[in-house]
């Protein structure tokens, strides 16, 4: 079973060191995102890069619609890699999407984790009441109802609009990333990212986490740190990078690398 | 993670397997690591019979000729094989890389999908769901999906190609044409079988693990019951947590009565479910009383003891209604645990003890604050109930119905690419054109590139100079050509790489052939209509203009190639031309030194280098001699060009190699006149403007100190007091330059690594910059970063750092060694200025020192740049040097941290009255302060009488304290005694010794050889002193003739390091000066006209901070105007 999932998700550890360090990559992506961050870390930390099974690496005939229909699959996939590592003790960086599976792996396996490093999370993203999540039901349906018409028309204005800035490269490889997963996928996925709330669970968090955020992002409004941070159950710090987008690990990866290290290392 | 070849190749039919092989062996060949699609695309089409080729010839733009087109295509397609970084590891087989994979795994299920397959395809996979590898890809399948592939698609796109059409003849190959009644044709990417058999039943076909049948069924939040079901089966007792718990747990309670199938293991399976939430809720709330809810435990215990099922799960609903009679009845609640709340928790702890193994209690908490408070209210319960917190964290199952699958599915139909889309939009419009005008330059670079693959130089001068080009545009031509195989040469195995250099120089060629100004190509050619006078005005020129060349080259080149962004191109370019009449001329001039040439037998290495490269064709020899004389010669012809000092020979056999050269290039280049007549002619023609200076070769010996005297004499005309500093480094850098002049053969290395240490940031600042003026010509040629932000950008920290904002777009997406690369990828020939080089990181510290050993930076992609041509500066402020001595100067009252910290405030003028005895105290307390009313016994501390005379500085501090204690006015003038005490600087003495490192260990990683090549430059620290002397000597000079010497005069500390500031960081001395002049002046006109002046009156200059100044002046970052208040 390990083994299987390990070549199915492409789990690879790169880097020599005695902690395990594991960079989860967001919906969009895969983990060749990580490409530029992982020199920053390789000398210092194994580091466990593996792609999500709704990435356009993995075979999308492992996607199954039923089971991942929930984060929680997710997650037992993230635990289900560490467990067939044998890590005992990880620190987690997770994009997006998987900050939020982090988030809940943490809560199952407290032990595990050393460090949660979000970057880019939101528990919730849509509005609620006094909660900002960035977005409007209005909207998401509107963005759900754009990708069905079109998915690549869809990619490629949004993959400018979620690296926020003018790299062309990072636009690039976002759209390369997004365009491999099945448009189907895509839009199973992100309908299971908005129908996700975390909000009632932070508090069960009980590792240490620090919450990355670029100054802008189209996805996750900066109040969303500020409410990570009160409600998250763990020591939690949040540093706010002076640069847009949803994607630093992509448009800026040497100021990203410098946060993390310091976040890795506190 | 890349595919290994072989398991990628099981996927396959063995005609698809062929393209395969075909594919990794194209990426093989390149060298690079992984194959990828585009690999895959060039093989395709070198396919013998390609199904690829075929379609595109089919679907190719009707306004193109084919062989445009796919000339175009192939250009295309090697330019971006070419940015595929190459790898180290050449030989074996470059695995599949993630994008070709999916690509194959892609097809496979659109195979699997395809009608005509789908019997055959199920029956296989329903025997063996798991193993989809059984699908073997036929090349049709593979080529669609491929060409699905982004940059595919854009490589086709910009070679005018839509990929939609492309796909289409593909699928619709013309014989079938029959098939086209169906309207929209057989899907590819997705299965819209759904829609076609609408009417199939789904259950079977459920069985394999189609995307879509069955949608709707998965939403209805199954996963989230199939866990709940989970904790049930460990014998626990959920409690659901998140927002959305409690709808899960409806669902969950409905699922369960409904008995649907794999909620409930099958040991639990047939438990019954209980709900007494409603009734817990109403008898909390008081609409009930205890009674109704004993009814419902005792029927729970009779459903018990009747032992149907398993057992029995009891939902008692939110525990929010268990928290709020707290509120509601809030006396019960301080009876403690008699409240109804209690009642219901005792009561279900009770059936929990009663039938412990049959029980399960079901709850749900919308957070976790709401389960501390109730357990907080309800301690024992934590244990008792054996609750399992299980975090809910899907909403609600609203998605099936939005869900169209049809239309999905059409969207990725390929034909529907035919709604057009702007990105395929834009490649027609812009590609044919280009292409179509720039074909000569195409089929040339196309040559140039299939040559420099193949590693050979095997193309053809000649051929370009019978092309139609306007001569003055060949000629840029032959320069770039040769640039690029200069570097193509230096390295064999990074050829790939440079071919992208040589087609992206070919795209600005290009570019410029057809986009140049006219008036630009006049200028040519008016310089082409005298091109014989050219070498007699050279030889007189060479008196006239030995000195005044400098200034004379300088604006010719601007006027000359005004076309910045190929400023490389241009240059490189120029200095070939420049070395051909040059010795043409030499030989035929300067006869005197052609005698001891000949004598000296030294020459023979180089003219044997030189000479085995000769015997190659005409065309050929040009360009190998030109590669391999140039590093060196380029080098010096860089020099004269910027220096207009001549090449920097130090003696006379390292001139005589350049001119053997020189000469050998004549005599091949005269073998050969009559085809390359025009180019020499060329190169002739621009002579005057553009290498006017390099008549100075002729003065021999005086070289190389009068290199050194005039690079010391500008770089001090700059930085004036940093004497020694730029004595060493105008030394080394005549140095290098003529070290790179003797050893052209082996180590061609140009490239100058200064580290400068010490305080003084500004003016290291100004030396780089100063560099990159004389001796590249322009500020363009100038690359800064600083390493000590997070970033790599400059920190804006104060005001004057003004000339560093949007420092932050240029690092958008890079990495700092990305940004120096592909900077030093556009101007070579730059000086690139690294400051706080010791707070680097390990990439860029692993970059950098790789490049001071191999004069070669890689950057994040493996691709590597040059450095051969660059001055490196590094900075870094540490002066903890255990070697270098320090002399211990007089301790300065302004630090330069402090300057550079110094905020832009705007000032303003404050008029006070004193009595006598504060004024006193006040004269003590400011430094600055003017007037004949002060205490003589510390007048006679003042070196002068009536000026602002800086006193001692200890006794300054010491006084400034007192008085500040003594008097409770705002006196700014606290300077910390410790500040000063860092301000300790190392006696100008440069250290040369590379074994007199730094503290920093990376600086002391350098291997030997590294720590050799940099040289170490110590500064000193800025004389702020002096500096603020003489500022405040000039204020005080203008306050008295406006004011009159009655008053007092005083400066506040923060206005002082504001004029210091701006003195130090502007770049003409006389800025800050005319600053006091203007506006200070001004202001202090104006006081009289407002305020009675006594004796008693102290005139305060202050800062006004929080404030922004509107306005500055343009020369200096000071105020436009003083407040007055």
């Amino acid at each position: 079973m390990g083994n299987v999932l390990l070549e199915t998700l492409n789990v690879r550890v790169v880097g020599s060191g005695e902690k395990f360090l594991v960079l989860g990559h967001g919906v969009g992506t895969d983990q060749s995102a990580w490409q530029r961050i992982v020199p920053y870390f390789a000398p210092y930390y194994r580091i466990i890069l593996f792609d999500l099974v709704c990435a356009g690496s993995v075979n999308p005939d492992y996607f199954d619609f039923r089971k991942y229909s929930t984060l929680d699959a997710f997650v037992d996939d993230l635990l289900n890699i560490l467990d067939a590592l044998g890590v005992d003790r990880c620190a987690f960086v997770g994009h997006s999407f998987s900050a939020m599976v982090g988030i809940l792996a943490s809560i199952r396996r407290p032990e595990l984790f050393t460090k949660l490093i979000l970057i880019g999370a939101s528990p919730r993203f849509l509005n609620d009441g006094d909660y900002h999540g960035g977005f409007e039901e209005g909207e998401i349906d509107k963005v759900f109802s754009a990708m069905e018409t079109n998915y690549e028309a869809w990619v490629n204005g949004f993959a400018p609009l979620a690296v926020g800035a003018d790299v062309p490269t990072a636009v690039r490889e976002f759209s390369r990333t997004l365009f491999n997963m099945r448009p189907d996928i895509t839009l199973f996925i992100s309908r299971t990212v908005f129908n996700s709330d975390l909000r009632g669970v932070l508090g069960l968090v009980k590792v240490p986490c620090c919450i990355i955020q670029t100054s802008k992002d189209v996805s996750v409004p900066t109040s969303v740190a500020e409410y990570l941070r009160t409600h998250l159950g763990g020591r939690t710090t949040v540093e706010i990078l002076k640069t847009e987008g949803h994607l630093p690990h992509l448009s800026a990866p040497a100021l990203l690398g410098q946060v993390l290290r310091r976040a890795l290392s506190r | 993670m890349p595919t290994p070849v072989t398991v990628a190749r099981q996927c396959l039919t063995p005609e698809a397997a062929n393209a395969l092989d075909e594919a990794v062996g194209v990426a093989r060949r390149r060298g690079h690591a992984q194959t990828t699609s585009l690999h895959a695309v060039s093989a395709l089409l070198s396919l013998p019979s390609s199904p690829l080729r075929e379609a595109c010839a089919r679907a190719r733009n009707a306004a193109c000729s084919p062989r445009l087109q796919f000339k175009a295509l192939d250009l295309c397609l090697s330019v971006s094989l070419d940015r595929v970084p190459s790898s180290q590891q050449v030989g074996h087989e470059p695995p599949v890389s993630n994008s070709l994979m999916a690509a194959i795994k892609r097809s496979q299920a659109n195979q699997r999908r395809q009608p005509e397959n789908f019997h055959l395809y199920r029956d296989i996979s329903q025997q063996n769901l798991s193993n989809i590898s059984c699908i073997k890809v036929e090349l049709q399948h593979l080529i669609l999906s491929i060409l699905d592939d982004p940059v595919v698609s854009r490589v086709f796109g910009e070679a005018g190609f839509r990929s939609s059409e492309i796909k289409l003849a593909l699928i619709r190959p013309l014989p079938n044409l029959l098939r086209y009644p169906r309207p929209r044709g057989p899907p590819v990417f997705l299965c819209n079988l759904e829609n076609s058999n609408p009417d199939n039943d789904r259950g079977p076909r459920r069985s394999f693990s189609f995307p879509f049948p069955g949608f709707a069924a998965f939403f209805d939040g199954e996963e989230n019951c199939r866990r709940i079901g989970e904790v049930l089966a460990r014998r626990r007792n959920p409690l659901l947590v998140g927002i959305c718990a409690r709808d899960t747990l409806t669902s969950f309670i409905d699922s369960v009565e409904k008995k649907k199938d794999g909620i409930l293991a099958k040991e639990i399976s047939g438990s019954n479910v209980i709900s007494i939430d409603s009734d817990v809720s109403r008898f909390i709330n008081g609409d009930v009383d205890k009674g109704c809810l004993d009814s419902k435990f005792e029927e729970m215990g009779r459903v018990l003891q009747r032992d149907l099922g398993p057992g029995l799960v009891v939902n008692y609903g939110d525990l929010e209604v268990l928290l709020s009679d707290n509120r509601k009845n809030d006396e019960n609640a301080k009876v403690g645990a008699s409240g109804p709340a209690s009642y219901v928790v005792a009561q279900l702890t009770r059936l929990l003890q009663l039938h412990g193994e049959k029980v399960w209690l079901l709850g749900s908490a919308a957070s976790y604050e709401t389960y501390l408070k109730f357990v907080g209210r309800f301690p024992s319960t934590e244990k008792d109930w054996n609750l399992q917190i299980l975090p809910i964290t899907s909403v609600r199952p609203s998605l099936a119905e939005s869900f169209p699958k049809s239309s999905l599915m059409e969207s990725f139909v390929p034909f529907g690419g035919l709604f057009s889309m702007p990105s395929e939009i834009k490649g027609p419009l812009r590609n044919p054109q280009c292409v179509t005008r720039c074909r000569s330059c195409d089929d040339k670079c196309e040559q140039e590139v299939r040559a420099i693959s193949k590693g050979g130089f095997t193309f053809s001068m000649a051929d370009r100079y019978q092309s139609s080009l306007p001569p003055w545009l060949r000629m840029k031509e032959l320069g770039t050509s040769k640039g690029l195989n200069v570097k193509a040469k230096d390295d064999g195995i990074i050829l790939n790489a440079k071919v992208a250099a040589l087609q992206k120089k070919w795209d600005a060629i290009c570019q410029q052939l057809h986009h140049t100004p006219f008036p630009e190509s006049k200028t040519c050619q008016l310089n082409s209509e005298f091109p014989t006078v050219v070498g007699f005005q050279f030889i007189q020129d060479k008196k006239e203009f030995a000195d005044g060349q400098r200034s004379n080259s300088r604006d010719a080149l601007p006027n000359d190639c005004d076309c910045r962004n190929i400023n490389p191109v241009m240059s490189v370019n120029l200095q070939k031309q420049s070395d051909m009449p040059y010795s043409v001329v030499s030989k035929a001039k300067n006869g005197s030194f052609l005698p001891r040439l000949g004598e000296k037998p030294t020459k023979g290495d180089d003219l044997e280098t030189v000479g085995s490269i000769s015997p190659c064709s005409l065309s050929n020899s040009s360009v190998g001699n030109c590669s391999q004389a140039s590093p060196t010669s380029v080098t010096s012809v860089t020099t004269d060009l910027g220096l207009g000092l001549c090449s920097v020979l130090s003696s006379n056999e390292s001139m005589k190699t350049p001119n053997q050269k020189h000469i050998d290039l004549g005599k091949d280049f005269s073998d050969c006149f009559r085809t390359n007549i025009d180019l020499i002619h060329e190169g002739i023609s621009n002579r005057p403007t553009q290498s006017s200076s390099s008549s100075s070769h002729d003065f021999g010996g005086q070289f190389n100190s009068n290199d050194f005297k005039r690079l010391f004499r500008d770089l001090s005309e700059r930085v004036g007091w940093q004497d020694e500093a730029t004595r060493l480094i105008s030394q080394t850098v005549v140095n290098c330059r003529t070290r790179s002049e003797k050893c052209h053969g082996a180590s061609q290395r140009g490239d100058v690594w200064f580290n400068f240490i010490g305080p003084d940031r500004r003016g290291k600042r100004k030396i780089a910059i100063a560099l990159a003026e004389i001796i590249y010509g322009s500020r363009d040629n100038f690359i800064s970063m600083d390493l000590s932000s997070e970033d790599g950008m400059i920190k804006t920290s104060s005001l004057f750092d003004y000339e560093e904002l949007n420092y932050d777009l240029r690092f958008r997406g890079k990495n700092v060694v990305d940004y120096v690369a592909g900077e030093l990828r556009k101007r070579p020939w730059s000086v690139v200025f690294v400051e706080n080089v010791d707070q680097a990181d390990v990439l860029i510290w692993s970059s950098l020192s790789h490049a001071i050993r191999t004069g070669k930076l890689s950057d994040s992609h493996g691709r590597e740049v040059s450095t051969k041509n660059a001055i490196f500066v590094m900075t870094s402020t540490l002066t903890t040097d255990s070697k270098v001595l320090f002399q211990r100067i007089e301790a300065s009252n302004y630090s330069e941290d402090k300057i550079l910290r110094a905020k832009g405030w705007p000032m303003r003028i404050l008029v006070e009255y004193m009595d006598s005895t504060n004024s006193q105290n006040l004269t003590l307390a400011t430094t600055t302060r003017e007037g004949r009313t002060s205490n003589p016994g510390f007048l006679n501390k003042r070196k002068m009488l009536g000026t602002n005379e800086v006193l001692d500085q200890g006794e300054i501090v010491e006084m400034s304290k007192r008085a500040n204690r003594t008097s409770s006015m705002k006196l700014d003038l606290n300077i910390p005694a410790e500040e000063d005490e860092l301000q300790e600087t190392e006696d100008g003495s440069v250290d040369n010794d590379s074994s007199s490192d730094n503290s920093k260990p990376w600086l002391q990683g350098f291997p030997g050889q590294v720590g050799s090549n940099v040289v170490k430059v110590v500064f000193k620290s800025f004389d702020f002193d002096t500096l603020a002397e003489k500022l405040t000597n000039l204020v005080a000079e203008g306050f008295h003739r406006i004011i009159g010497s009655e008053c007092l005069l005083e400066i506040d500390h923060k206005v002082m390091e504001q004029l210091l500031a701006a003195a130090y960081l502007s770049d003409s001395n006389k800025a800050v000066e005319d600053w006091v002049e203007q506006v200070l002046t001004r202001g202090f006109v104006e006081v009289p006209k407002r305020y009675s002046l006594s004796a008693h009156s102290v005139v305060k200059l202050l800062t006004c901070e929080g404030l922004r100044f509107e306005e500055q002046t343009p020369s200096v970052h000071l105020p436009l105007k003083i407040i007055l208040t």
